[in-house]
C-alpha cells in the first residue's frame, strides 16, 4: 500500500519537516519528478570540445553520457546498452568514434543510432528503434541542461532569471565564455542531496561552521562576517527555485572576489577593458562572480561550478572544479588552488560543511520533526519583479529552494 | 650518482617518516608542521601523472598554505577534526631513492583505517602511494614534497580534513 505524501503539510511557508531529508520514499518520488521529469543540469559544452568527446555523468538514478556529435550538436543519452542493459562506457571521459558495448559487440553512433549488431541474421527488427535513450536538451551560453521527456515547461521559462546568473559568471571572460577543463573533485556527503543547495545559499552559518576559516584566512568573506549592520551582502530568491548570496555590495575593491587587485592582474584587466569598454569592464570585474544555485543542482560557486548528485536519501556527492575564464589562462593557476582551497573534501570551507550536514542527517531522525525556515520573513522585500531580498542572514533563498521543490513535487511545474 | 642508499640511511629515513606519521595520527600539528621544508608541497592528486598547472587536486599545499591549514587546525574550531579521527596507519613497502642535490625520495604503500567520530562514526579505509622528497637536517631530516596518490582518487571521497 502506498501512501501519498502531502507536500503541503512538509513544506509550509517558514519551515520544512524533517522527512524532506530523511524519508525513503520523498528520495524516491524527487528522482521522478526532479531529476526525470524536469529540467536538470548535466554538464558544459567546454567539456566535450571534438567530436567525438564525452563525459560520462551520473544524474539522479540514470548514468548519462554527454557527447559532442560529427556535426557538433551535443547529446546527452542514457549510458546503456539498449540490447541487455549493460553499463556502455566505463570512462568518466575521453574522445570515440562510437560506442561499442563489452557483452555482444553492439555498436551505437555519436548521435545514439545502433550502427552494428554482431551476427545480424538472428536480429529481425529495425535496428532505427534500438538506438540509445536520447534526452531532451537545450543550452544556455555552453550550459547543457536535460530532460527525459518532452519538457511541460520551456527551457526559457524553466531557466528564468538563471540566465542572468549565468551572464553574469560568463561575462567574466573578456571572450564570454568559460572553460571547464581542471577536472572534476568529487566529495562524499553522508547527508541527504537538498542540504547542498540549502547551505551552499545560506549566508548564515558562515561565522559558526568557519569559524576557524575566518580565524585564520583573511579572505575576501572577511568582509561579510561579524554583525548583522555592517554586512553588506544580499541574500536573494530568484524565482524557480534559484537563490543567492550576492557579495557585489560588499567588495570594498576591484577584484576582491580574486583576491586580487587591479594592479597584480594587469593583463585580465587589460583584455577586460579592450573587450568591453573601461567602464563596463570594471563594474564586472567589481562585482565578480554569482554565488548561486540553479535548481536543482548546479552551482555557480564563484570561480567554480558544482554539480550536486543525489545518491541515495542519506548519501551525495558534490563535484566541483574551478571555472576557468576562456582568454585568460593566466588566471588557472590561481583559480585552481582556490577552487582547492573552497570546495572538496580536503577544503578549509567544505570539509566542515560536510561534517555539519552529517550531523544533522542524523539528528533529524529524531525529536521536534520541524526545521525553522522563518529568519527575515518580515523583513526581506519583494522588488516589482517578483524577486525576493533581504539581509544576508536571512533565510529567503532557502525558501525559495523548498517553495519551488514543493510545486515540483505536487506536479505543478 | 648511484641510486642505491645505503642500508643505515634507510634506516634513518624510514625512522623518520614512521615519526612524521605518527604525528599526523595523533594530530600534533604544530610538530608535524615543523618537520617541513620552506619549499614544502604537500599534494593529493586526484591521479597519478596529473598536472597541477592543469588539473585541480584533493589538496596542493605550497608552505604558505600548509602553514594555513596547520593554524586552522589548531583553533581547535575546525569541526571536521573535532575531536580528531581516529587513525593508526601502516606504512610499507618501501623504497628508497638517490634525489637531485643530495635529496632522498622514498615511496611506500600505506594503509590508513580512520574512525570519523566527528559526525557519521563511520570506520573508513584510506590507501594509496606515498612519495617523500626529503633532504638532511641537522640530525635528523626535513620534507620537501609528500604526494599522497589514493587507489580511488577519482571516486568521491569522504572528509579529509585530517593530515594524510
Amino acid at each position: 500500500m502506498t501512501k501519498s505524501i502531502d507536500y503541503n503539510h512538509l513544506i509550509q511557508a517558514d519551515k520544512v519537516h524533517g522527512s524532506v531529508y530523511t524519508e525513503d520514499a520523498i528520495f524516491e518520488e524527487e528522482m521522478e519528478k526532479i531529476f526525470q521529469n524536469s529540467w536538470f543540469y548535466v554538464g558544459h559544452e567546454s567539456e566535450v570540445k571534438e567530436a567525438g568527446d564525452f563525459v560520462a555523468r551520473d544524474v539522479g538514478r540514470s548514468a548519462l553520457i554527454m557527447v559532442r556529435d560529427k556535426d557538433a550538436t551535443v547529446n546527452v543519452m542514457v549510458n546503456r546498452c539498449s540490447h541487455r542493459g549493460n553499463n556502455l562506457c566505463n570512462e568518466m571521459s575521453g574522445n570515440k568514434r562510437n560506442f561499442s558495448c563489452l557483452y555482444h559487440g553492439w555498436v551505437f553512433g555519436l548521435n545514439g543510432e545502433l550502427l552494428d549488431v554482431p551476427y545480424p541474421d538472428g536480429f529481425t527488427k529495425d535496428k532505427k528503434d534500438h538506438g540509445l535513450q536520447k534526452l531532451v536538451t537545450d543550452s544556455y551560453r555552453g550550459f547543457v541542461f536535460a530532460h527525459f521527456d518532452e519538457p511541460k515547461v520551456s527551457f526559457d521559462d524553466y531557466l528564468g532569471n538563471a540566465k542572468k546568473l549565468i551572464d553574469r559568471a560568463c561575462n567574466l571572460s573578456p571572450e564570454g565564455e568559460i572553460d571547464l577543463t581542471g577536472g572534476w573533485v568529487r566529495q562524499k556527503f553522508d547527508a541527504n542531496w537538498k542540504m547542498l543547495p540549502e547551505n551552499d545559499t545560506d549566508g548564515y552559518h558562515v561565522n559558526y561552521v568557519h569559524q576557524s576559516f575566518v580565524q585564520v584566512i583573511p579572505s575576501q568573506y572577511n568582509e561579510f562576517v561579524g554583525g548583522e549592520d555592517t554586512n553588506k551582502g544580499v541574500i536573494r530568491d530568484w524565482g524557480n527555485g534559484h537563490t543567492e548570496i550576492d557579495f557585489a555590495a560588499g567588495y570594498v575593491s576591484t577584484l576582491d572576489w580574486l583576491g586580487s587587485t587591479v594592479e597584480k592582474s594587469k593583463s585580465y584587466v587589460e583584455k577586460m577593458h579592450a573587450a568591453y569598454g573601461e567602464e563596463e569592464g570594471d563594474k564586472r570585474l567589481f562585482d565578480g562572480p554569482p554565488h548561486s544555485c540553479i535548481f536543482p543542482n548546479l552551482f555557480l560557486a564563484e570561480m567554480n561550478i558544482v554539480i550536486f548528485q543525489p545518491i541515495s536519501t542519506n548519501t551525495c556527492v558534490q563535484w566541483s572544479t574551478p571555472m576557468f575564464l576562456k582568454g585568460v589562462p593566466e588566471l588557472n593557476f590561481k583559480l585552481l588552488r582556490q577552487s582547492e582551497g573552497a570546495l572538496g573534501p580536503a577544503a578549509f570551507l567544505l570539509a566542515d560543511d560536510a561534517t555539519i550536514a552529517e550531523r544533522a542527517q542524523k539528528a533529524l531522525k529524531a525529536g521536534t520533526p520541524w526545521c525553522d525556515l522563518s529568519r527575515g520573513v518580515d523583513r526581506e522585500i519583494v522588488r516589482e519583479d517578483g524577486v525576493r531580498e533581504s539581509r544576508m542572514s536571512d533565510e529567503t533563498s532557502n525558501r525559495g529552494f523548498w517553495h519551488h521543490y514543493r510545486s515540483v513535487m505536487l506536479g505543478e511545474n | 650518482m648511484s641510486n642505491q642508499v645505503a642500508f643505515e640511511v634507510t634506516r634513518e629515513l624510514e625512522a623518520f617518516i614512521i615519526q612524521e606519521a605518527k604525528y599526523a595520527d595523533e594530530g600534533e600539528y604544530q610538530k608535524w608542521y615543523e618537520l617541513w621544508a620552506q619549499d614544502a608541497v604537500y599534494w593529493v592528486p586526484l591521479k597519478e601523472g596529473d598536472d597541477p598547472a592543469q588539473k585541480a587536486s584533493h589538496l596542493y599545499d605550497n608552505y604558505s598554505r600548509l602553514t594555513t591549514r596547520v593554524k586552522q587546525l589548531n583553533t581547535g574550531n575546525r569541526f571536521s577534526q573535532v575531536p580528531i579521527s581516529g587513525m593508526r596507519r601502516v606504512i610499507s613497502n618501501y623504497e628508497f631513492f638517490n634525489d637531485s642535490d643530495g635529496k632522498f625520495r622514498v615511496e611506500a604503500n600505506f594503509y590508513l583505517p580512520e574512525y570519523s567520530i566527528q559526525s557519521t562514526h563511520n570506520f573508513r579505509i584510506w590507501s594509496g602511494r606515498y612519495t617523500y622528497i626529503v633532504s638532511r637536517k641537522e640530525d635528523s631530516f626535513q620534507i620537501h614534497t609528500k604526494k599522497i596518490v589514493l587507489v580511488n582518487g577519482l571516486e568521491p571521497i569522504s572528509t579529509l580534513s585530517f593530515l594524510i
